[in-house]
């Protein structure tokens, strides 16, 4: 299965339940709020939760990204020795 | 693992005149000072400023047998040099990383112990989880990064923390059979090596390790690489 097709499954199967559940296609009843005012709702709801998470969790990233100085620090400093010891043996640098 | 490895690092390369020296004296360092046996393939595709000279006299330094020079007519592409590189590589282990030393081959022992332990068929650098960190970037390029990282996650969940990363390293069969399976270009071409990988079993770890890029201020990060960036995700979505 690709990516793709995974995705489109779970969405299936879950747009089949919920579908089922709001048109009561299913021998089940529900309490009276959920049944008509929660399940309308649903979808917007999970896509707002969801653009929640996002942003969330690309603020948090950026938030806790690691900058590291000292690796440049300690970079410049092999790239001095690297290039005196080669051009110590004769390289043309 | 009891046995001897040699472990060949494939070194594309375009106009790195300047840095090819460095992350040469930086590449044999560690392999030296941690008693490794490696070869450095060296895979230039004619670049114009000279780097094919400057490998030569550093291959005088170094040997033959550790310096390997397998040039190209042009500039064919990251998956061709790969190809390239890995018919001539004479180790059961290949580690791949970019040749402008934003990669810091400190990590490589790091890497190869990890993938002892476990007898991993892929280890992964990453500059997002544990101790990894980047040098060099601006708000708004981690907000990019940070932002493609989540919508690849999402996408194609590949179960590793960096996917654009190309600090790698591969059992030899394992890099074959990746390469031959894959079907992007440029760096979509690393991201889909990782899915493939996924997608075949292939056991994969993470080594934290530090990027330093050193072309800020150089936007290679334009409307364009994000729209192909996007696109090649979404191949990769249908594809694998």
């Amino acid at each position: 299965m690709t990516r793709a097709t995974e995705a489109a499954t779970f969405f299936g199967i879950t747009a089949t339940i919920y579908l089922a559940l709001l048109f009561q296609w299913l021998p089940i009843t529900l309490p009276q709020t959920v049944q008509e005012f929660t399940l309308p709702v649903l979808p917007w709801w999970a896509l707002v939760t969801f653009g929640a998470y996002s942003l969330g969790n690309i603020g948090y990233h950026v938030l806790t990204f690691r900058d590291c100085p000292e690796a440049f620090d300690e970079l410049q400093i092999q790239i001095a020795q690297a290039q005196s010891d080669l051009r110590s043996k004769g390289v043309r640098i | 693992m009891i046995g001897h490895h040699k472990y060949s690092v494939l070194l594309p390369t375009y106009n790195e005149r300047e840095n090819l020296p460095v992350i040469i004296w930086l590449l044999t360092k560690t392999f030296q000072d941690n008693n490794i046996d490696y070869e450095i393939i060296v895979i230039d595709d004619n670049s114009p400023d000279g780097t094919l000279e400057i490998a030569q006299q550093l291959q005088k330094i170094y040997g033959e047998d550790r310096i390997l020079l397998r040039p190209r007519a042009g500039k064919l592409g990251l998956g061709t040099a790969y190809v390239h590189g890995i018919q001539h590589a004479t180790g059961d282990f290949i580690f791949i990383l970019d040749a402008d030393m934003s990669h810091h081959p400190k990590f490589i022992p790091e890497m190869i112990r990890l993938q002892q332990s476990k007898n991993l068929d892929v280890v992964t650098g990453t500059r997002y989880a544990g101790n990894g960190g980047v040098y060099g970037w601006d708000l708004k390029r981690k907000v990019i990064s940070r932002g493609a990282n989540f919508l690849a996650t999402v996408l194609l969940r590949p179960g590793v923390s960096d996917l654009t990363g190309s600090f790698r390293l591969y059992k030899k069969e394992v890099l074959t059979q990746l390469i031959s399976s894959c079907i992007s270009k440029g760096y979509v071409f690393q991201m889909e090596m990782m899915v493939r990988a996924r997608q075949f079993n292939f056991t994969i770890g993470e080594v934290p390790i530090t990027f330093v890029d050193r072309v800020f201020g150089d936007s290679k990060m334009g409307a364009m690489e994000i729209v192909s960036y996007a696109q090649g995700l979404l191949k990769l979505f249908i594809a694998v």
